[in-house]
């Protein structure tokens, strides 16, 4: 699904689909250009690759040089964990590993969930420059999607592209004099929308919890302490000027309240609850379904 | 925190659901960690043993024994490490009821469990995409996580 009239560019990259939407065709020299910005971010920082930066930094503590960009990571990441209490963290690799999904994919646990270790104890992250003091692993995984949403972007503006859409599986951005209409995917149905959104020169991030279609799901979700009925976040929506902070902000929704985000953060917020509730800032005013 | 103690489930039911139907769709997520471990519920009666109405004998037929069982998931969402405990009820190769329950591990969860202090809350209600005219869908439709792990787990100890 794209703009009408528009060319599209579809390929796999980071473990998703990806979809550019240009109002002019794609050349051949700038669809190679996209596909390695791809190729350079999965090999900086993918962890399931044995020969990327993050697993070599999993490897040897050390200091080690980030590449460009990584310097909007470390801002993000810094605020983020200051904010979230620790809780939002790019050391939540470790953890995942021990759970059983680190790159041998073995999805068995090697024991008891791992803490994350404390930024302060195991990282130094200033600008592009990292040192670590034990075996860490780094996961950008809550705005490396996002991040890579904007590099695509820059490499199309410079390539003289002004009305194009970057769209990583639902994390988007939006360039140009045309808005488009996104429809905002139910959380428990992949095939119903809960509303639309005209998007224009911003960026739209998803994120949800793993919980799917629980029959009708909804008003079904009790907590065993006391068996009332919980209403957790079970997915958000952020809109902010660039898809890294969309990405970011969207997973922080879930650990941060959204009022608190907003001082520190100018963006639009959808939280939906699970059961049924939304709450939303301005933007997302009457475009929900009723 | 593992998941293996025995607890005493909640009970909210939905009718109707069939064993194929509720474990369908289920793509394997990146971010989830199926992981552990099946718990029977304690005072619930398993397999009653019912022949079931086809009574095949060749062997290769997957039959159900009727009863109640329960089994945990764990998955990772945004949240952090979350549980899920899932109660079935099989008859006749059918869920009659199904219960979840859930052990929030986090304080944002907690959180949200009393009433809204604002007022701009809404209950969402779908339309069909193919009903909309858009140019895109933003959205991770959620994937099956714990559920489905707890399910596989229960059709195990069903036969």
């Amino acid at each position: 699904m794209a703009v009408a009239g528009w060319s599209d560019f579809r390929f796999e990259g980071i473990g998703t689909q990806w979809e550019i939407s240009t109002a002019d065709p794609l050349e051949a020299a700038v669809g190679s250009r996209l596909l390695e910005i791809v190729e350079e971010y999965d090999h900086n920082y993918s962890r399931f690759r044995s020969d990327s930066l993050v697993t070599r930094i999993a490897r040897d503590p050390g200091h080690y040089s980030l590449p460009s960009g990584s310097e909007d990571l470390a801002r993000i990441y810094a605020s983020l964990y200051r904010m979230s209490g620790g809780r939002v963290t790019p050391l939540i690799g470790g953890s995942l590993e021990r759970l059983g999904y680190g790159a041998d994919y073995s999805l068995r646990a090697e024991g008891a969930p791992l803490p994350a270790p404390r930024w302060e104890d195991a990282l130094q992250w200033e600008d592009r420059s990292v040192t670590t003091r034990q075996p860490v692993v780094l996961d950008i995984g809550a705005a490396g999607k996002g991040q890579l949403v904007d590099l695509l972007s820059a490499e199309l503006e410079r390539s003289g592209h002004h009305d194009f859409v970057v769209d990583g599986s639902g994390d988007m951005r939006h360039q140009g004099g045309t808005p488009i209409t996104v429809a905002l995917e139910h959380p428990y149905d992949a095939s119903q929308a809960i509303g639309t959104l005209e998007l224009a020169g911003r960026a739209l991030c998803a994120s949800a919890a793993n919980r799917r279609a629980w029959g009708d799901g909804l008003h079904h979700v009790l907590d065993g302490a006391t068996g009332a009925p919980v209403q957790t976040v079970v997915a958000t929506w952020a809109m902010a000027s660039t898809a890294l902070e969309a990405d970011a902000l969207a997973t922080a929704l879930f650990l941060v309240e959204s009022t608190l985000l907003e001082n520190e953060f100018e963006f639009d917020w959808l939280l939906v609850y699970s059961d049924g509730r939304a709450r939303y800032s301005d933007a997302f005013k009457g475009r929900l379904f009723a | 925190m593992t998941s293996s103690t025995i607890r005493k489930n909640v009970f909210a039911g939905i009718a109707g659901l069939s064993l194929a139907g509720a474990a369908a769709g289920c793509a394997p997520s990146p971010q989830a960690t199926p992981t552990e471990t099946t718990v029977p519920t304690t005072g619930t009666t398993l397999a009653t043993t019912q022949s079931s109405p086809q009574g095949s004998t060749a062997g290769q037929a997957t039959i159900y024994k009727d009863g109640t069982y329960s089994a945990d998931g764990m998955y990772t969402s945004p949240n952090g490490q979350e549980t899920v405990g899932v109660e079935l009820t099989l008859s006749n190769d059918t869920v009659s009821a199904v219960n979840i329950t859930v052990h929030p591990s986090n304080p944002n969860t907690r959180k949200f469990q009393g009433e809204f202090k604002d007022g701009i809350a809404a209950q969402i209600v779908g339309k069909k995409l193919d009903e909309l005219n858009v140019s895109k869908v933003s959205g991770s439709s959620l994937t099956s996580g714990g559920f489905n792990q707890a399910v596989e787990e229960i059709k195990d100890q069903a036969k």
